[in-house]
């Protein structure tokens, strides 16, 4: 408890523009005793203003209500003087960024989201910015904080680092190091008569057979709402695409493409020996698994002879702050308590969700999480899902679909020029 | 002569027989999919066999007593409240509208016809928002009343199939009873309506059924007050990407309980049902 | 031909030659029908003309109470007695007022612009503020809200008006005025109309037309992903939406996508009525043989599936036809080999067509249920004269029975094909618009022009869009139903049991 009352202190300091007393956070307990802060909180409650009676709403995805809510009873503890109450509602991460637009006076004070959802909401200016900056800004890496920063300013506090995708196998399937290659994977799953599942017609997971070729997304034009991308070698684009589709095809009884939830589906019914499955399944791929659950970053492809690790989107999940919140300063004051070390732990603890706090991110709890280590290390082979446009995902899905495709011919190299150039046009709407 | 025509009778009559058989086979075979998966034990959203290799009754039991995030009788319970309510309300609109326009004789009575007939034509979702905003208005988002309103309010544009049953009633008995000194108030109440049960079960069944099929206007209505949610929002939500793996065999045990008391009273009204949107649908 | 022709026809050639007029009509109803359009807004205005000269009139004509009642409502019934009727044409008065001034003014007078005060952001110590500025959305639906709420108000004004001239009138004669119980009874028999339609019609003004006017507005502004509400105004933009919309000849991708889903939709909206009607129609006949038992057993297989709630059975159908569905497991054990048929991410005529053999499965139950009833109707006779003359099963289905079934439920089959070309939830539900091809903007193969609606709205917000294809389909549906309806009642005499 003294722990937060520093870092809440800390924050208030940073916030005033007192020369920082940095970080203060350690490793340490989850609860300790109020009476011990009693003494200190009347400075960290003069951050409320004239806030008082304060009721909050707080988003967040039905796996964490529990845990949230407890994390909130803690918050309502540490300001004794001020009457706090808050309401921990269930809301999916991706409907409440539709709800924010849909009606933002009736959404929650505060709430979780993924971060390609962040444009959309600061276009319509329904997120609030976050007020603890500093803070948020030594306490986590630079790209987490570059995925929710439009225009210079900082919209949400980072929440988790763990909204992307791994290779999830079957150990008995995939001998060790076949993993690390895509072609060894497909081999093995072959060989054992399994299947290869991965959702290739999603735009969410299909971007990998671009971004792998260093066709990748770069930011949103001025408008806010064209997608960028980086200059890109066209043969190379072509040649990733084709060495992709040459492996669906040679491997067309092995590989198939589907909604994830085949994955741990077909672990459970012996269908599957390995997949590419999102951080969200965790939970089913291992209880399908059990022992047999292995985990790791993404394979690489071969490409004209050479090796290439295959890059995948990687998003953050934020906690943001409603901007028509009756309550602005409480609000933002919950969401970097919730977003602090500490609740980061815990979350790692209970539910898996790898920590964004640089500090969280090296606890023993999560180097031992063999899912969490390989989301890590894929994370570091990823381009940021912020600077994404809602645009993206149904083009670059439908190239993923063709990719596959029986109609397609592999050798075609006029065609993937065309579907490229026409994909691309998709997203940017032209 | 006359053997021919008997055997060629029966061989078309078996004809017949094998064909319907085969397509009773293929209408009811996914149905018997839905209910044989619902008390599948073992397997998560998919199984790559078609009988289920055991069966229990977890499925069903979950979704009564897990009620944590997805609470399902609670929302069973909405939407069977939602369902009355917008079915009597419904129901008495759309024999409101169709009386007025079959039995009575008014100013501009065909425009309000014609113009009835093509406001149901544009996309609904379109206006959802707009309706969203009126509802808050008159501060009733988030309510069950809210979805009763929303459900019944457009239902006097269905006048079409009643108005035609109503037509087919002769209007000598209006006259008749105007001329025993009765009003038009009571010749709706005493005459027409007592006739007309095959038309107002029509109606009923189709306006009960609305509410246990929404879930995109719903979802937009309730936002986050989950306690309101009904049935079809709860058993969406179980195949998003988020639930699917655990929840997918809850789904199916969701959709045959929804399933189940409809079709009893489907089958219960049927013969009203057909009576009625046939006495209906040949006059339109 | 003359009467005395056509009743010496029998009933089979009665009905031959009914169908052929009706299709030998539809070309000058089609005419027929824009020239009523243009008589309807001729009669409108020289009506509104009418009204105001009456308007005039009556102020003229009437004593001191009924100038007064153009000013204080109920005026002129307070001076003749009719207290409680004046008063609530005061109350109308005084909540119109109020409402006004508290509600209606205040947005209606932004209607112009839209709204001009941006969206601030303010620093409140460490904190930001948002200050609210104008929500273009809500203006504009409030707007549409007073305007509808004054046009009703209008209405009571000018009743009023002429009730108090009305009653100077009978009082000048020296007639009975009316009490309230006797007017309030006249609403149970003379009036019954109005107490039979004021609820629904009121129910139906609030949640159908008002949000119907609100987005046709929406397709004259610019309400889209980069003008979204509370945030950021959106304003007028006339008929920029329109145009994206036609603009094919600069190859415009939207414009394409419009024109190949409008294809896809018409050709949807044709298969889609035509096989439900025709095979649940021969179903219907099968059933309803002489001579086949068992008919309610037949009718209920059926008819249970329209009671599993459509968008279940829908989603049960995606996951059957899925690449390690239930389907494909099928045909792998019948044929022995593994068979893996990608039905919606294939080729489009594949997909294209599962959906509308499913589409079958879903609508035929239907058919039966409403054809069975007509089908007993048919004269026996029709039959007997045709067998006598040698017509097989299939030459009196096409000669007989479809002539007559078309005849008779030709509205409903209209209304069929209207629902069909906004039929969301099959194509929604069923293959989510796969296959995906990059010749579409945002949307795929099986995709009908409401599908892209609703992920033009939702995915990309882009409201103004999708309002302006909504108004294009609507015009298209309205006018197809309203021929078709005026066309085939023309036909049947209304009041034939009469």
């Amino acid at each position: 408890m003294k722990k937060i009352i520093a870092g809440v202190l800390a924050v208030m300091m940073m916030a005033t523009a007192f020369a920082g007393c940095g970080e203060q956070t350690t490793s340490g307990g989850a609860t300790g005793d109020v009476a011990g802060g009693e003494s200190k909180t009347p400075s960290g409650a003069e951050l409320f203003g004239d806030e008082d009676n304060i009721s909050l709403k707080v988003w967040g995805p039905d796996k964490s209500v529990e845990l949230l809510k407890k994390q909130c009873d803690a918050f309502t503890k540490l300001y004794p003087e001020k009457t706090i109450t808050i309401e921990v509602v269930a809301q999916g991460e991706n409907e409440a960024a539709t709800q924010l637009l849909n009606d933002a006076t009736t959404a929650a004070d505060v709430f979780g989201i993924p971060s390609d959802q962040i444009n959309r909401l600061v276009r319509a200016k329904v997120i609030q910015e976050v007020a603890f900056a500093d803070e948020v800004k030594a306490n986590n890496s630079e790209t987490i904080v570059q995925d929710a920063t439009k225009d210079g300013v900082l919209y949400a506090y980072p929440e988790t680092a763990d909204n992307g995708y791994y290779l999830v196998y079957d150990n008995t399937v995939i001998k060790e190091g076949d993993e690390k290659k895509l072609e060894t994977v497909l081999e093995d799953c072959k060989a054992a008569g399994k299947k290869f599942i991965m959702s290739a017609g999603d735009g969410f997971y299909a971007c990998m057979f671009i971004f792998t070729a260093g066709l990748k997304t770069d930011g949103i034009e001025d408008d806010g709402i064209t997608q960028k991308f980086t200059d890109y070698d066209e043969d190379e684009v072509v040649a990733t695409m084709q060495a992709f589709s040459k492996l669906f095809h040679d491997y067309s009884t092995t590989f198939q493409s589907s909604e994830v939830d085949k994955i741990p589906s077909g672990f459970s019914t012996g269908v599957c020996g390995a997949g590419i499955d999102g951080s969200w399944n965790v939970v089913a791929d291992q209880t399908a698994l059990e022992d047999k659950y292995a985990a790791a970053k993404l394979p690489t492809i071969t490409v004209n002879g050479e090796e290439k690790q295959i890059i995948s989107m990687f998003g953050y999940k934020f906690i943001g702050v409603n901007a028509a919140s009756k309550f602005p300063r409480a609000s933002q004051i919950l969401a970097n308590y919730l977003t602090g070390e500490e609740c980061q732990l815990q979350r790692a603890e209970e539910l898996g969700w790898c920590p964004s706090n640089t500090a969280a991110a090296e606890s023993d709890t999560v180097k031992n999480n063999v899912a969490i280590s390989a989301i890590r290390e894929q994370a570091e082979n990823s381009v940021p899902m912020g600077d994404i446009v809602q645009q993206f995902f149904s083009p670059v899905g439908n190239l993923g679909n063709q990719l596959f495709s029986d109609k397609t011919d592999p050798s075609d190299t006029e065609y993937m020029k065309k579907l490229i150039k026409e994909t691309l046009q998709n997203v940017k709407d032209v | 002569m006359i053997k021919s025509y008997k055997a060629r009778r029966i061989i078309s009559n078996t004809i017949i027989y094998i064909i319907l058989a085969i397509m009773g086979i293929v209408w009811v075979s996914p149905l018997v999919y839905l209910l044989l998966h619902s008390f599948r034990a073992e397997g998560m959203s998919a199984v790559p066999y078609l009988i289920p290799k055991s069966f229990s009754f977890q499925n069903y039991i979950d979704l009564f007593v897990n009620t944590g995030t997805l609470n399902f009788p609670r929302w069973y319970l909405n939407t069977f409240i939602v369902a009355c309510f917008s079915c009597i309300i419904s129901t008495l609109s759309v024999l409101m509208v169709s009386y007025a326009f079959s039995r009575l004789r008014f100013k501009s009575r065909k425009k309000f016809i014609n113009v009835g007939m093509i406001l149901g034509m544009f996309p609904g979702f379109m206006t959802m928002i707009a309706i969203y905003y009126l509802l808050k208005a008159m501060n009733l988002s988030q309510t069950l009343v809210a979805l009763i309103i929303c459900y019944s309010a457009g239902a006097g544009l269905g006048f079409q199939i009643s108005k035609g049953f109503f037509d087919t009633i002769p209007r000598a008995l209006d006259e008749a009873a105007t001329v025993d000194g009765a009003t038009k108030n009571q010749i709706f109440w005493k005459i027409i309506l007592p006739m007309s049960k095959p038309i107002v079960v029509y109606t009923v069944l189709t306006s009960f059924i609305g509410p246990w099929t929404d879930f995109i206007l719903c979802k937009l209505i309730m936002g986050d007050k989950i306690n309101n949610y009904t049935v079809a929002i709860g058993l969406q939500k179980m195949i998003t990407q988020e639930f699917k793996p655990v929840y997918y065999k809850q789904f199916l045990a969701g959709s045959v309980l929804v399933a189940v008391p409809i079709t009893l009273l489907f089958l219960k009204m049927q013969k009203y049902y057909v009576e009625g949107v046939t006495a209906g649908g040949v006059k339109g | 031909m003359k009467y005395i022709d056509y009743k010496q026809l029998n009933p089979f050639q009665k009905f031959a030659y009914n169908f052929t007029e009706f299709f030998k009509k539809l070309p000058g109803r089609i005419v027929a029908f824009f020239k009523a359009i243009g008589r309807f807004f001729v009669k409108l205005f020289t009506g509104i003309g009418k009204g105001v000269a009456n308007y005039v009139t009556r102020f003229i004509k009437g004593d001191i109470a009924v100038k007064l009642s153009y000013l204080i409502f109920g005026f002129g019934n307070f001076a003749k007695g009719q207290i409680i009727k004046g008063l609530l044409f005061l109350a109308t008065e005084v909540a119109y007022i109020y409402f006004i001034i508290s509600f209606g003014w205040p947005n209606l007078s932004k209607f112009g612009t839209l709204g001009t005060a941006v969206t601030q952001i303010v620093a409140d110590g460490p904190f930001k503020k948002t200050v609210w500025g104008h929500n273009s959305m809500l203006i504009l639906l409030y707007s549409v809200v007073t305007l509808a709420v004054t046009l009703a108000f209008l209405f009571i004004y000018i009743a009023n008006t002429k009730s108090a001239y009305k009653l100077q009138q009978l009082k000048a004669e020296g007639k009975h005025i009316m009490t309230f119980k006797e007017e309030a009874k006249e609403f149970l028999d003379g009036k019954f109309h109005i107490t039979m339609l004021s609820l629904p019609v009121t129910l139906i003004t609030i949640f159908t037309i008002m949000p119907l006017i609100f987005m046709i507005l929406i397709a004259f502004t610019n309400y889209n992903r980069s003008h979204m509400p509370p945030g950021t105004l959106f304003t007028w933009v006339g008929f920029e939406n329109f145009a994206d919309l036609v603009n094919v000849a600069s190859g415009g991708k939207k414009g394409i996508t419009f024109i190949e889903l409008t294809k896809w939709t018409i050709v949807w909206a044709i298969f889609a009525t035509f096989s439900n009607y025709i095979l649940g129609m021969i179903v219907a006949l099968m059933i309803n043989k002489k001579g086949i038992r068992l008919k309610s057993l037949w009718r209920t297989l059926f008819v249970i599936t329209i009671a599993v709630p459509q968008f279940v059975s829908l989603l049960l159908m995606n996951q059957m036809l899925q690449v390690d569905g239930a389907v494909n497991i099928l045909l792998s054990e019948i044929t022995g080999q593994t068979v893996a048929i990608n039905f919606f991410n294939d080729t489009a005529f594949l997909a294209r067509a599962t959906v509308i053999v499913v589409n079958c499965w879903v609508g035929i139950p239907y058919t039966i249920l409403s054809a069975s009833g007509i089908l007993m109707n048919i004269p026996a006779d029709l039959y007997e004269s045709a067998r006598i003359d040698g017509a097989g099963p299939v030459k009196q289905f096409t000669k007989i029975t479809l002539p007559y079934m078309l005849f008779v439920t030709a509205p409903s089959l209209i209304t069929q094909f209207v629902g069909n070309i906004n039929n969301f939830n099959v194509i929604f539900l069923l293959s989510g618009g796969g296959p995906s091809t990059e010749k579409l903007y945002q949307a795929g193969q099986t995709d009908i022009l409401v599908t892209w609606l609703f992920n033009l709205t939702m995915n990309q917000q882009d409201y103004d869009l999708a309002a302006a294809i909504g108004i294009l389909v609507f015009i298209v549906c309205a006018t197809l139903s309203l021929i078709t309806f005026n066309l085939s009642k023309s036909m049947k005499d209304e009041e034939a049991f009469s």
